[in-house]
């Protein structure tokens, strides 16, 4: 029996965050999917949980956590098991300054990119009055907005040229970082690298022209040390869509 | 080259960090420099400057210890309590550490970008409009972040955007009625005890009276709290450094409004 119950959608982005930060501390936990492109967040069911719409949110006992990166820094500080945040205040400063960066600088962009092209394209094959009904349920203005805009494929060429060249700038940054420190922001697994691998480990598939054994050896090296943990393949063993298995077949590749 | 922490006037995230240095008491030298004439990308002694060159607040103070610059104020402020070994400005409790955080990432999203972008246009849009064009080319030339570059450059051409103004009004009056909400319990300080929440929204906040007084109409909690803030030790000291009459007038290009709307 747990009093932890994790509402989230594939171990993925944000919603792998937590579920991965809950694994590494080895709390038990009682999962429940959350279907983003049934717009299973913007349900009364759910409402009733975070009255906000986002994914994801937990419950431990009566408390209810939303955002998915101050929940994992919750997590590392509620429960046992190995610490995920550095001792060393300059460390600790450079893990949250990662994390932020990938969560208002570049997480956006690899956001407006997936939304384009996945996320959209998926949700336009439903009815349109099914979901013109779900927009008008989304609680918060700014997702209403960010929903119209990936389901009528409204961002502007410049919009993703913008993206594109973050990404671009970004993973550079990071295979910068990676040349020297073994983990991101410091010499220890951290909750940084979980933040920054959740948005990531995609990088070899979607965009080869940025990420590659090539092109950023010290990015392919941490993707492959991180997807090797026991608690990686426990999380990926909790999605529902083919994801993981698709991933897995590029993580293995990786020398 | 010892620890340097170098910062603008006491207004929005520079002020945030003098604060919390005053509060830790930890012996750090400050240097002010001015923010208006691009000195925050003439730093010496940085040799790992990323957090300086992609900072996502903007023009915000800067950490220089061991050739690595360190930015982001709440973090730089977290930063310092730690070093200090806990000068009681982060909750030790989990979940009201994440009270803290999930409010301090609401002021950094949502009030700082509407702020600076009101401050920038009130106070200071006029001096860097009067920047000559080599003058200004120079100094935009040492911004490495393009899109920080491009907030210098919609400010030095006159650039308004009337959405992103009445948007960021509303972001202003929003944040100073979650603080009304916050304070309705008729608790002192906006997490219970005082913390850096405090000092990050009131750092933001302050300066909005000048600018936008409708926002603090109503909210009398909100104003008395502002005034309580004001008259902590720390912020009296960070204050002090002041280099000018009136330091919540003092505005530098700062964090981007969200991309997404």
């Amino acid at each position: 029996m747990t009093d932890v119950t994790l509402y989230h959608w594939e171990p993925n982005a944000n919603s792998g965050k937590p579920m991965l930060a809950l694994m590494e501390k080895g709390v038990p936990f009682a999962s429940h999917y959350i279907d983003m492109l049934q717009f299973d967040q913007h349900k009364p069911e759910y409402l009733a949980i975070n009255p906000q719409g986002t994914i994801p949110a937990m419950t431990h006992g009566s408390r209810v956590l939303t955002e998915s990166t101050a929940i994992m820094e919750y997590v590392n500080a509620a429960f046992p098991g190995p610490d995920l945040m550095p001792a060393d205040a300059q460390d600790r400063w450079r893990v949250r300054w990662w994390m932020k960066f990938m969560d208002q600088w570049l997480g956006p962009s690899f956001s407006m990119i997936g939304w384009s092209v996945f996320v959209g394209p998926r949700v336009r094959e439903r009815d349109p009055e099914e979901l013109a009904a779900a927009i008008e349920r989304i609680p918060l203005p700014e997702r209403r907005r960010a929903w119209k805009k990936a389901i009528n494929g409204d961002f502007s060429a410049e919009e993703m040229a913008e993206s594109r060249r973050r990404v671009a700038l970004g993973v550079a940054k990071l295979e910068e970082e990676l040349g020297k420190r073994d983990y991101v922001g410091s010499n220890q697994y951290s909750l940084a690298d979980i933040n920054i691998f959740n948005s990531t480990y995609s990088l070899p598939l979607t965009q080869p022209d940025l990420a590659s054994k090539e092109k950023t050896p010290g990015i392919m090296r941490w993707l492959k040390r991180v997807y090797e943990r026991e608690a990686v393949g426990k999380t990926w063993a909790m999605g529902k869509t083919d994801m993981a298995a698709r991933y897995s077949l590029v993580m293995e590749g990786i020398i | 080259m010892g620890p340097i922490l170098y910062h603008g006037e006491p207004n929005g995230a520079s002020l945030t960090v003098l604060a919390a240095l005053a509060e830790s008491g930890l012996d750090i030298p400050c240097q002010p420099i001015d923010m208006l004439r691009g000195a925050r990308h003439r730093l010496p002694g940085v040799a790992e400057p990323l957090a300086l060159d992609l900072g996502i607040e903007g023009e915000g103070p800067v950490l220089v210890i061991a050739g690595e610059a360190m930015s982001e104020s709440v973090f730089l402020a977290q930063y310092l309590d730690e070093l200090a070994g806990g000068c009681g400005l982060q909750p030790d409790d989990p979940y009201a550490h994440w009270e803290m955080l999930m409010w301090c990432r609401q002021i950094t999203e949502r009030l700082s970008p509407a702020a600076a972008l009101l401050g920038n246009l009130v106070h200071s849009q006029a001096a860097i409009a009067a920047i000559p064009a080599d003058d200004f080319s120079a100094l935009t030339d040492l911004i490495v972040s393009d899109d920080l570059r491009a907030r210098w450059q919609a400010l030095h051409q006159g650039a308004v955007d009337p959405a992103q103004v009445a948007d960021s009004e509303a972001k202003v009056d929003q944040a100073a009625q979650r603080c009304e909400d916050k304070l309705a319990d008729g608790r002192e300080f906006l997490m219970g005890a005082f913390s850096i929440a405090d000092l990050v929204t009131y750092s933001w906040l302050a300066g909005m009276e000048l600018i936008r007084p409708e926002a603090f109409a109503g909210r009398p909690l909100t104003r008395a709290w502002l005034a309580r803030v004001a008259a902590r030790p720390c912020v009296v000291s960070a204050s002090a450094l002041a280099n000018c009459a009136e330091p919540l007038r003092s505005w530098a290009p700062g964090p981007e409004i969200n991309r997404w709307g």
